[in-house]
């Protein structure tokens, strides 16, 4: 009976898993979403991908399950799911009566595209609208994605002066991150806090996979706008694009972009836009999190510096910003002392500590903050942050949970040691025991499998 | 004859458990509310009080917990 929900962010394969069939076979049709979702396959699963690309039957499953070693059985069962789950291969009845494995249709003719070239052309350059007069460079792309993603993020923890659309306030409801009540400014949610606390490609990457569960609510083509996307992080940064030949919930999606900022384009009515770094490294997703150094956001010039904060072992932290936003966050876990123009001074205490906990933040997500915006001076210590520090932070949150609640029910007064074992046995099975005592002949079972046992019980007594 | 009960199971440490006994045996919930005392880390308990109890274990510790760090 945790009281806490964890904020789930699911990478591209497991969000692509659950799509059904249909749509993920009509995604297959565009060559970008092909060699998006093959990028992002495990190793082994891309060389198994590539052996059989250019084959146009299928193989027997005996041969397939030799190309790898014994030892690395486990390897192989992981990639054979990998690929069935994301349809990328089909089983086939081969001629002998043996099963077989052969690539999915669409798939490997789309994949050749990707790979060969040929096919349509992906997205029409803007080379037919000749030179733009108002030309973007890399820089004040970077420079306006990261001030239109700052607004989000600046609306969520309640900025006087940060305005967002209607569409957009409405889809943070929706996502959960905010709460509004009729009447009131939206607010934060416990889930907001954690989003928050996320870099900034796991921020989008989470915020986009929200956009979608409900792009269809909205009317409109998952599939078109899946594909766009993936178009987009195929793009080349600092090109213009034209809108041309785009359809009607295509140009809005385009404009919903246009808000989070991950496309440039100058007024809504122009014929050109710009993809931004946040759209190119958007289908890479959370998997890139693991070599989040070189995150591009983390170093793009002229955003804000993410590495400002000293923690110093009397519990003090000193974040080195002016940024409204990042001091909003650390204001979040710690009691503020003072304010200078380019540092803030705060105490992290148990009161202010328990309250982020109570908020839904974790000890985990504190401390991970804390680290990865460690000042350049505590990189050069081992470990970045005091363990004092952590380790209280860790022993804050753990004080709460003195007590772990189980739902279950409670069978007692047993008449027979054999009756007991019995029923035991049977729940066991069932994988609904939740605690047992067999000298006092007392076990709880979870309620979930409790109609389940008490059917057996009866069948039993009647039996004997 | 078996008897089967609705509740939760709790799990803690023996300290805590004293204080549980020591809440129910002084009904300081308004009313009894341990099912059956099961071991050194368990009791089985009402559902409904599972809220309450957690605010008074957050008071209790509040109340064992000294500011460490100085202004």
């Amino acid at each position: 009976m945790k009281l806490r929900v964890q904020l789930q962010c699911k990478n591209l394969h497991e969000y692509l898993k659950e799509l059904n069939p249909e749509i993920l076979d009509r995604l297959y049709n565009h060559p970008a979403t092909c060699l998006a979702v093959y990028r992002e396959l495990p190793s082994l699963a891309k060389n198994y991908v590539m052996r059989m690309l250019f084959l146009d039957q299928p193989l027997p499953q005996a041969a397939v399950a030799l190309w790898v070693k014994k030892e690395s059985q486990k390897d192989h069962d992981e990639c054979v799911s990998v690929l069935t789950g994301l349809r990328l291969w089909h089983t086939q009845q081969l001629q002998g009566g043996l099963q077989g494995n052969i690539l999915n249709p669409i798939f490997k003719d789309n994949l050749r595209i990707a790979l060969l070239g040929g096919g349509k052309a992906w997205s029409d350059e803007g080379s037919s609208l000749g030179p733009d007069r108002h030309a973007r460079d890399v820089d004040s792309l970077d420079r306006y994605a990261m001030e239109r993603w700052e607004v989000i993020l600046h609306f969520m923890v309640g900025s006087p002066n940060a305005a967002v659309s209607q569409d957009l306030a409405h889809l943070l409801t929706q996502a959960g991150l905010m709460r509004s009540d009729p009447g009131e400014a939206p607010c934060i949610t416990s889930a907001g806090f954690q989003f928050l606390l996320l870099d900034t490609a796991s921020q989008l990457w989470y915020f986009t996979l929200q956009y979608l569960n409900t792009a269809q609510s909205r009317g409109m083509d998952l599939v078109e706008i899946l594909s766009f996307l993936f178009q987009l992080s195929f793009s080349t940064l600092g090109r213009d694009y034209s809108v041309e030949g785009m359809s009607e919930s295509l140009l809005t999606f385009l404009q919903h972009l246009r808000e989070f900022g991950l496309v440039f384009q100058r007024k809504r009515k122009s014929r050109r836009y710009y993809p931004t770094r946040l759209a190119i490294t958007l289908a890479a997703g959370i998997t890139t999190k693991a070599a989040s150094s070189s995150n591009p956001m983390d170093v793009a010039p002229g955003t804000v510096d993410t590495s400002f904060i000293v923690v110093e072992t009397n519990y003090r932290i000193y974040a080195y910003t002016n940024s409204e936003l990042q001091i909003a966050l650390v204001a979040l876990f710690s009691e503020m002392l003072y304010r200078f123009p380019n540092v803030v001074v705060g105490q992290v205490t148990r009161e202010s500590v328990q309250q982020a906990i109570a908020n839904g933040i974790t000890a985990q997500q504190i401390i991970h903050f804390l680290r990865t915006r460690a000042h350049p001076v505590m990189l050069k210590q081992t470990p970045v942050v005091p363990s004092t520090i952590t380790d209280q932070i860790r022993l804050w949150e753990l004080e709460r949970d003195r007590l772990q609640f189980t739902e279950g029910v409670l069978y007692n007064q047993f008449l027979s040691q054999a009756d007991f074992e019995v029923l035991r046995d049977r729940a066991q099975g069932l994988g609904c025991l939740v605690w047992q005592n067999v000298a006092h002949r007392v076990m709880v079972v979870t309620p979930h499998g409790h109609s389940e046992v008490k059917r057996f019980w009866k069948r039993q007594k009647s039996n004997t | 004859m078996v008897n089967v009960l609705k509740g939760v199971l709790v799990e803690c440490d023996p300290a805590m458990k004293q204080f549980l006994l020591y809440l129910d045996e002084t009904s300081a919930l308004g009313k009894k509310f341990i099912i059956q005392d099961l071991d050194d880390t368990h009791v089985f308990i009402l559902a409904e009080v599972v809220q309450i109890l957690q605010e008074r274990v957050g008071e209790l510790m509040d109340q064992n917990s000294f500011p460490i760090t100085q202004k």
